[in-house]
């Protein structure tokens, strides 16, 4: 019934503007999903398009065409190959199974419980009402309503028990008119004769009210999963311009489609009035909107996080999206606006997640920077050596990794690696289960390289943190990448080089506690770690415990501008408990926010004292400092301090840093 | 109702009140609106506005139940939301396509406030005349002209000119107080008891302004606020006068421009009441039939020959022979009161005498009004001799070297830079300050929105790209933002700045130790 309407409203539609963009599409799209309730039969369709791998045009590759590629992949390989080459499929099985699933302990998992409860059925009432019998769901809603009274108990305060109530009263009208116009659609088969009024604003509103009126009862009034669902503290959506949605950090997509509906309502009404949405505030609540062609992003956070960084975080969720399946999945949208694209990211869930984890602990996300892990400057260049010996033999980027630092980078000719394209594909490899246990042959798309193209990774774990990874344009590249890891490991092995990575792992990177008191003797032979001895210096740290470096400095970073490089100082107390880290993470992210306006900025120095921290930063061409202090430190002191860290920083920059062999500097 | 002048005098600016418990019946939506500027938009596009509005209040109910909606930020345009009271939603749509047109929410939305408390003041709550008339004839009567009036103030030239980052060195919603001698004070203490013995048995309560300036109030800090902002709009010497510009940081300069444009704005009002009226399903001629009082309808006050300030914007009396004397309401104890504005020199005095308090009305008004030309006058005269002596002119509160704002959010007072020496400062400085006080705003409503209890301790200290310093302080209750051009490189240089200012004009309040 639900594909009847839509289908018979859809050539009215498309009035005020007939761009593919205009409201009216949209809205139309939002009763179909609201009243699907099985998958669509897209994807076969997609499958059925024509491969365009003969011709080699990675550049040009649609969706249909990863599939192929991924099985050309698959019979050109050995068996080995063709394992990892499915590691997309046999990876989404583990994941369900992973108990740190944000989908297992969310909204969908928790909703089941209820299911028997009359309130249950509402979601799905409501969705299918827009479509359907109108006196259903009237009821269903008042239903709603009064089920809502019994579940008093669990709102918190009268007060928003009695907002709700009434909001749930003109629920009931709301949901009404958009039945009615729907129902007459239906029942006169004369195609959908308010498709003139739907164009007018006033419907328009209406229509927008009466969606997000149903999603407020939706979530509301389902069940307690939906409190909790609604007291995450940070959500991502991903959805298409249709209102499809594509991905959610909590919760079953599948089972937001209302939701996904309004977020999309809103962003095409603001649209429809010749502007875009960036942000709505509501109390400690932001939503942020980020729109990408044909695809929708939104972030509702009470983080405290600034805007920027929250519209810089669903960037990089976007850019990871890309990642795994370029730009070109736009014209799957082109062909089709109602494409839906969940089956394309199957099983990558735990990719998001764990890039969304990592908004909350790796500074890269929003410094736009790498970081290295410490090594003797002799071990590093041992490793870019041989990592430039392969380079030359064709391959685009070579990059050795431990976790998500950098060992050794080195790129063919005049390519260069943007820290961002590095950060998502290390977090493509870290967080999919599969890397690790074989070598494997992906298809992989840098999105500040070349947002339309695949490339191939060939990921290789040489222990259990250290990978290599080896890109190239090339599909058939398996076996000649193989080779080159092979005479890699061998003179990693050879050269000690990973032996020193595990022991720079154990060590960590720069301590404030070891922050040098005097300039250091500028004789290279006196520091074996860091500037500092190491074995004599555990005693010397002992008084420091619980108070971290000299003059009350807690922690620093550092961020090179010209390597594109950051180095950031081990935690240590009292900022030693993950709630202070991320406490301190957030507020060097403020401060970034605050230093880089993007029209006034960025400033020059920053001083920043809160009950929490003194913060100071420095930005000038080369460097950019954040220190984090006791919030009782003597500002001038703490000056003075600062300038020691970027000596020490200087000093040591050729055990820190990747120098030389920076992917700009070809 | 195609184009007319108001739409162009008011481009990029739309202004709405409407109430959400208000036309829920299909096809009545536009019952909702209680007002709209500018007011001959379509109504398509008028409820377009009201639309995304109650949208995004009920959407982002769902996860921020206790405070729905603050602020829509899009690419071209800010939408500033207040709930002025329960359901009754003010929303001012901002555009911000050229370089002068950046703002800072919580400026905007203290213009919805400042509006709103001007409005209960002078006629109560909204939902109250809702509820007198539920038709809504009465209250978009009263809405309207009163609104319009309002922003009549923010006219300059053709443009409605809105606190942007220029103005970030002022705060809307606070009193400035003029700093009184020790000998001045005894004198100004005992007019006021003096006045206070006027009222027998009752309580009146009064206001002493001397320039653009308090110096003195018995009023609750709510309703001083309230009244000190309309005298400054429309009493003081300086209001009086129209032509001569206001030093008061508040307020926007010539008042000259205003008498020249404000006849757009009342274009634009008589599109509106056509189209209020044709809206109206009440018969006609029964609302408009009252007289509605335009309390902010410029010009119209004026000195008597005795020293009292009259108007004729409540009418006359029903003999017809004399002009009736305003009333207002108080927040605070919710009693209706007279208003006795008498105004000596620089000097004005505005005394509330509640109308309970007075049986035979108008008369009894002029019995009190006898007592102060009797027995204050003269007093009035000696404190205005003394304040104008002390009184170093517009630029007295100027302290060479510093542009600063100070303001006491416990008693609602702010202190700043004279006006025209803010204009001193560089575009990129002033829009360092604001973009600072915009993560100040955050920062106090996290503050109260955790109801944590605990009071912020702040300090942001930013050398700006242009060498500026840029300095936020908060402390105790107390907000300190300062800008130093021509400064020294070190931070030790601003924070040693800020102690010494802090030092000689603030007490102490803002030193580290």
């Amino acid at each position: 019934m639900s594909s009847d309407s839509s289908s018979t409203s859809g050539g009215e539609f498309t009035n005020p503007n007939p761009s593919p963009n205009s409201t009216s599409k949209p809205l139309e799209d939002q009763f179909a999903s609201a009243a699907l309730t099985e998958p669509d039969n897209e994807p076969p369709e997609i499958q059925e398009s024509p491969n365009g791998v003969a011709n080699g045009s990675v550049g040009e590759n649609s969706h249909g065409e990863i599939e192929s590629n991924e099985r050309e992949g698959a019979v050109g390989s050995n068996l080995e190959a063709r394992q990892s080459v499915r590691w997309r499929r046999t990876n989404s099985e583990v994941e369900v199974e992973a108990p740190s699933s944000p989908s297992s302990s969310g909204y969908a998992g928790e909703r089941g419980s209820s299911s028997g409860s009359g309130s249950s059925g509402g979601f799905d009432m409501i969705g299918g009402g827009i479509g359907g019998g109108d006196d259903e769901e009237i009821q269903e809603v008042s239903n709603v309503d009064s089920i809502q009274d019994s579940q008093a108990s669990w709102m918190p305060g009268k007060r928003h028990v009695d907002e709700a109530k009434e909001r749930g009263q003109r629920g009931i009208y709301y949901g009404n008119i958009v039945m009615i116009e729907v129902g007459v659609g239906n029942r006169d088969g004369e195609g959908f004769q308010c498709s003139t009024t739907i164009s007018d604003p006033v419907m328009v509103v209406v229509v927008l009210v009466a969606l997000v009126v149903a999603v407020t009862m939706v979530t509301e009034l389902v069940d307690d999963a939906s409190l909790s669902w609604r007291k995450r503290k940070k959500h991502f959506f991903i959805l298409s311009n249709s209102g499809k949605p594509i991905y959610s950090r909590y919760g079953d997509e599948h089972k937001l489609a209302g939701f996904s509906a309004t977020l999309q309502a809103i962003i095409s009404f603001v649209e429809n009035g010749g502007d875009r949405v960036k942000l709505v505030r509501a109390g400690n609540h932001q939503v942020v909107f980020l729109v990408k062609g044909p695809i929708y992003l939104v972030c509702i956070s009470c983080t405290e996080e600034p805007y920027e960084s929250l519209r810089g975080q669903l960037e990089l969720i976007y850019g990871q999206m890309l990642l795994i399946l370029t730009k070109s999945v736009n014209r799957c949208f082109e062909k089709n606006p109602k494409f839906d694209m969940t089956p394309l990211l199957g099983g990558t869930d735990v990719v998001f997640s764990s890039l969304i984890h990592s908004f909350s602990w790796n500074p890269a996300t929003f410094l736009h920077a790498y970081t290295c892990l410490p090594l003797a400057y002799a071990t590093r260049q041992a490793a870019g050596a041989i990592l430039q010996d392969v380079a030359d033999s064709g391959v685009l980027f070579a990059i050795l990794m431990c976790k998500h630092k950098v060992i050794s980078l080195v790129g063919a000719q005049k390519a260069s690696l943007h820290p961002d394209d590095m950060l998502l594909l290390a977090n493509f490899v870290m967080s999919s289960e599969s890397f690790r246990t074989s070598e494997s042959f992906s298809p992989i798309c840098l999105p500040r390289y070349n947002p339309m193209a695949f490339l191939y990774a060939y990921v290789h774990y040489l222990d259990v943190d250290t990978y290599l990874m080896l890109l190239t344009t090339s599909s058939d590249a398996f076996y000649h990448l193989k080779d080159c890891r092979i005479r890699i490991e061998m003179v990693l092995l050879r050269s000690n080089v990973l032996s020193e990575v595990q022991r720079s792992m154990l060590d960590g990177g720069m301590h404030v506690e070891d922050l040098p008191t005097d300039p250091l003797p500028r004789s290279g032979t006196l520091s074996p770690h860091l500037g500092q001895p190491r074995d004599s210096h555990e005693s010397l740290r002992e008084p420091f415990v619980g108070i971290g470096g000299p003059a009350g400095l807690w922690h620093f970073m550092y961020r090179s501008i010209f390597l594109d490089q950051y180095v950031s100082s081990e935690f240590s107390p009292p900022i030693n408990s993950p709630r202070k880290q991320k406490r301190l993470y957030r507020a060097y992210q403020n401060l970034y926010a605050s230093m880089h306006d993007k029209g006034i900025g960025p400033h020059k120095t920053q001083f920043r004292r809160d009950e929490n921290y003194v913060l100071l930063c420095w930005v000038t061409q080369d460097f950019e400092l954040y220190a984090a202090f006791d919030p009782l430190a003597d500002k001038a002191v703490a000056i003075k301090t600062c300038n020691r860290v970027c000596q020490w920083v200087k000093d040591v920059e050729n055990e820190i840093f990747l120098l030389g062999a920076s992917p700009f500097s070809w | 109702m195609g184009m007319s002048a108001a739409t162009t005098a008011a481009e990029g600016i739309k202004f709405c009140i409407f109430d959400l418990r208000r036309g829920q019946q299909e096809g009545q939506e536009l019952d909702k609106i209680l007002f709209f500027f500018p007011a001959d938009l379509p109504f398509s596009a008028q409820l377009s506005v009201i639309g995304l509005s109650e949208g995004l209040i009920t959407f982002t109910r769902i996860f921020s139940p206790e405070a729905a909606c603050e602020v829509i930020e899009a690419e071209r345009h800010s939408h500033v939301f207040y709930e002025a009271e329960p359901d009754i939603w003010m929303v001012m749509v901002v555009e911000k396509n050229e370089s002068e047109a950046i703002w800072r929410i919580d400026a905007l939305r203290k213009v919805l406030k400042e509006v709103h408390s001007l409005f209960l003041m002078f006629h109560g709550s909204i939902r109250t005349l809702i509820e007198k008339e539920p038709a809504g004839g009465l209250i978009r009567s009263h809405l309207y002209p009163f609104i319009m009036d309002y922003l009549s103030d923010f006219l300059l030239g053709k443009k409605l000119q809105l606190p942007s980052f220029r103005d970030c060195l002022k705060e809307r919603g606070t009193v400035q107080m003029l700093t009184v001698s020790r000998e001045a004070a005894i004198e100004v203490q005992s007019l006021v008891r003096m006045l206070e013995s006027f009222a027998g048995n009752t309580q009146f309560y009064s206001l002493i302004l001397f320039q653009d300036l308090l110096v003195s109030t018995t009023l609750s800090p709510v309703d001083t606020i309230n009244l000190f902002t309309y005298a400054v709009l429309r009493l003081t010497p300086r209001a009086l006068s129209s032509g001569v510009s206001s030093w008061s940081y508040l307020r926007k300069g010539s008042t000259a421009s205003n008498v020249a444009t404000g006849s757009i704005l009342a274009q634009s009002a008589s599109v509106s009441e056509q189209n209020f009226r044709s809206r109206d399903t009440s018969p006609p001629g029964g609302v408009n039939s009252h007289h509605i009082a335009r309390p902010l309808q410029p010009d119209r006050w004026s000195k008597g020959k005795d020293g009292f300030l009259v108007t004729d914007i409540w009418g006359a009396e029903a003999s017809g022979s004399t002009l009736a004397t305003p009333t207002i309401w108080l927040q605070q104890t919710e009693e209706r009161v007279y208003v006795c504005a008498y105004q000596y020199r620089s000097l004005t005095l505005i005394l509330l005498v509640p109308v309970a308090s007075i049986l035979n009305g108008e008369q009894g008004v002029s019995v009190v009004k006898q007592q102060i030309l009797e027995n204050a006058s003269l007093k009035m005269l000696k404190i205005e001799e003394k304040l104008s002596k002390g009184w170093a002119g517009e630029n007295a509160y100027h302290v060479s070297g510093y542009r600063y704002l100070l303001v006491d959010g416990d008693r609602d007072v702010s202190r700043a830079s004279p006006p025209g020496k803010v204009t001193t400062l560089t575009k990129e400085s002033l829009l360092a300050l604001s973009k600072v006080r915009e993560e100040v705003d955050l920062e106090k409503g996290r503050m109260e929105h955790d109801n944590a209890g605990q009071e912020k301790d702040l300090e942001v200290c930013i050398r700006a790209k242009n060498n500026a310093w840029v300095i936020a302080r908060i402390t105790k209750g107390k907000e300190l933002y300062m800008v130093l051009e021509k400064a020294n490189e070190t931070v030790l240089y601003a924070s040693d700045a800020v102690e010494k200012f802090s030092n000689r004009y603030c007490n102490g309040a803002f030193s580290l130790d």
